[in-house]
């Protein structure tokens, strides 16, 4: 029984040691957590409450009411760049992020 | 939804680093469906592979290519894929949570909704005949 028990509470602590070692991963840049990622088996959205933890780790600092950041982006055929600020007072602006994958 | 908006709101596609990338966490989704793309080396690598993308999935929307330093994405905290708007004051209206799973077009909806004027067709024709 002693026995048992000492193995769950080492399991136990595993789990909540390798727990905190995604959460970190998650708040590593995007790059480096996808490289830790691409180790990883696929158990591990099953193993740990992954989208919980995702939506946490990747809330960020801005906040709906705050000024969004400005910034300077090249068009995709590099004919203009469009600055964020440029549009204020105009109309609404809707900003998609994405990529392919 | 952006045909019906683009006369009111200006809408951009801000293409991002990949997310799954063949040199990083590639899935097996991508295999199956031959979308096989190394992560950008090059601001021209990247520009590449955002137009394959706007090509291939046929998007009509005005799309922006982050810089190599990817400082739009790390203002917004918008990898994978995030949504926002920005209203006329240029304060945040709307921010999705982190996607794939925050990524819901409809919940953004409701709120250029209230920020854009109604359209004319909307509107309908005026009650009363005006001179």
């Amino acid at each position: 029984m002693r026995i048992l028990f000492k193995c769950a509470v080492v399991l136990f602590a595993v789990y909540i040691a390798l727990l905190a070692g995604l959460y970190w991963a998650m708040r590593q840049p995007p790059s480096v957590f996808g490289r830790i990622m691409s180790k990883l088996p696929a158990v591990t959205f099953w193993v740990f409450p992954f989208e919980p933890m995702w939506l946490t780790a990747r809330k960020g600092n801005l906040k709906v009411g705050e000024m969004a950041p400005d910034f300077a982006l090249k068009t995709k055929d590099c004919s203009a760049i469009v600055r964020l600020s440029s549009l204020r007072g105009k109309e609404p602006v809707v900003l998609i992020f994405g990529s392919y994958t | 939804m952006y045909q019906k908006y683009k006369d009111r709101a200006a809408f951009f596609v801000v293409y991002i680093e990949e997310a799954h990338p063949t040199d990083g966490w590639e899935m097996p989704s991508n295999l199956k469906q031959h979308i096989l793309v190394a992560s950008a080396k090059t601001f021209g690598e990247r520009d590449a592979t955002a137009d394959t993308c706007v090509v291939r999935l046929g998007i009509h929307v005005p799309a922006l290519v982050d810089d190599m330093q990817d400082s739009t994405e790390r203002a917004y905290t918008a990898w994978p894929d995030r949504l926002y708007v920005i209203d006329r004051s240029g304060r945040v209206a709307y921010k999705s949570r982190a996607g794939p799973y925050g990524f819901h077009p409809a919940e953004m909806a409701k709120v250029l909704q209230r920020l854009v004027p109604p359209s004319r067709a909307a509107q309908g024709p005026p009650a009363y005949p005006r001179r």
